[in-house]
């Protein structure tokens, strides 16, 4: 079993496979991030074959660990760097309890940042990875950490997984060297995962205050609305892995951050009109 | 003679108002109840004590400004049977 030690924000990953390829593929596109040479690891990854033959013939990943969901369909090899992002994700989701996890893409700027949240879709982590092109801190495209007892958010920045479409809007404005390989006809579609930003790798320890949150919704006329806090709570909680989990703790978290955070819904058609709308709330803020 | 309802020990709950609802953390359950107007006014004027449907209609007269209604006490029962189911309150 070939194997890696990676720190993403908070978090300590062991990643074990019976191939070198994933791996390899991690170790390069990772190669800024903290490596734990203690053998410690909060969650561990494995990507083994689904039977002992299918590691030569027509070789399938499939993703365990510590936690893992009993029907998750095996991938071919080619999709093995998609099979550790999502074996990370899984164990973020189904076992973190040090924070509130909120599904939502966050950006940092001036010690304040801003959440992203919504279906699949929505563009929350192609506006992110834009962001982060512009100025802004990249926090993370998958999952922002809630402190519960500060109610700080904490930065997870793994790779920004670009999706169809957004691959080549993106192609446009970062270079080719940040990017992974491209994984086509994966169970999303197109994937190709991007490096992101050094600055958001050396201040992944910086955690930032919630100042605003957008619900954004891609394909329709510019504009934003204002919602309602029991909308906006009951949306939250199903964003969220873990607030049933959490309990108590859970909900004073997110009732203290539906109180305190400004939030509107936001429609646009395109990055640069998304842009506009975001420095419009944010130049407000207090 | 009338169904008496208790309502659950309010250390147990957590209210929370947002907008025009309210949430109401369980800790025995972990739930969270998203519940609109009429309901937090009746566990208030409800304490701990066992009461009608009845009873509490007359307490949230003397209490809150209710509309002129006739069927006051039909609307708290019904929300007391949908919060008995809940776990909220208990009938005694």
């Amino acid at each position: 079993m070939h194997q890696l030690y990676l720190t993403v924000g908070p978090t300590r990953f062991r990643l074990a496979s019976t191939w070198r390829q994933p791996l390899d593929q991690l170790a390069a596109l990772y190669k800024d991030y903290p490596t734990s040479q203690d053998g410690y690891a909060d969650f561990t990854v494995r990507l083994e074959p689904e039977k002992p033959w299918r590691r030569y013939i027509r070789p399938s990943v499939h993703i365990s660990g510590d936690f893992w969901l009993p029907d998750a369909a095996p991938l071919p090899l080619d999709q093995s760097l998609l099979a550790a992002e999502m074996g990370m994700n899984l164990q973020m989701a189904l076992g973190w309890r040090r924070h509130l996890l909120l599904h939502a893409s966050s950006v940092e700027k001036d010690g304040k940042a801003l959440l992203m949240t919504g279906l699949s879709g929505s563009g929350k982590s192609t506006l992110s990875a834009m962001l982060a092109e512009k100025g802004w801190r990249f926090m993370g495209d998958e999952f922002a950490l809630l402190n519960p007892d500060t109610g700080m958010v904490h930065s997870f920045p793994r790779l920004i997984s670009l999706k169809n479409e957004a691959i080549a809007a993106m192609r446009a404005i970062v270079p080719e060297n940040r990017f992974g390989p491209l994984m086509k006809g994966t169970p999303k579609g197109d994937i190709r995962h991007v490096m992101p930003p050094l600055d958001a790798v050396n201040k992944m320890k910086d955690v930032a205050k919630p100042a605003l949150l957008l619900f954004p919704r891609f394909g329709h006329d510019p504009a934003l609305r204002d919602m309602g806090k029991s909308e906006i709570f009951v949306r939250l909680t199903q964003a969220s892995t873990n607030y049933v989990a959490l309990g108590e703790t859970g909900f004073r978290a997110l009732t203290r951050f539906v109180d305190t955070v400004p939030t509107k819904a936001m429609d646009y058609q395109s990055g640069d009109q998304a842009e506009e709308l975001i420095d419009s709330l944010w130049s407000k803020l207090p | 003679m009338s169904q008496l309802y208790r309502a659950a020990a309010s250390e147990g709950l957590i209210q929370h108002p947002l907008d025009s609802m309210t949430l109401i953390f369980q800790k025995s359950s972990g739930i969270t109840h998203v519940v609109a107007d009429l309901v937090p006014a009746i566990l208030t004027v409800m304490g701990a004590d066992a009461l009608t449907a009845e009873d509490i209609t007359g307490r949230l007269s003397d209490s809150y400004d209710l509309e002129d209604s006739g069927d006051a006490a039909d609307i708290v029962l019904a929300r007391l049977v949908e919060l008995s189911s809940l776990g909220l309150v208990e009938q005694v």
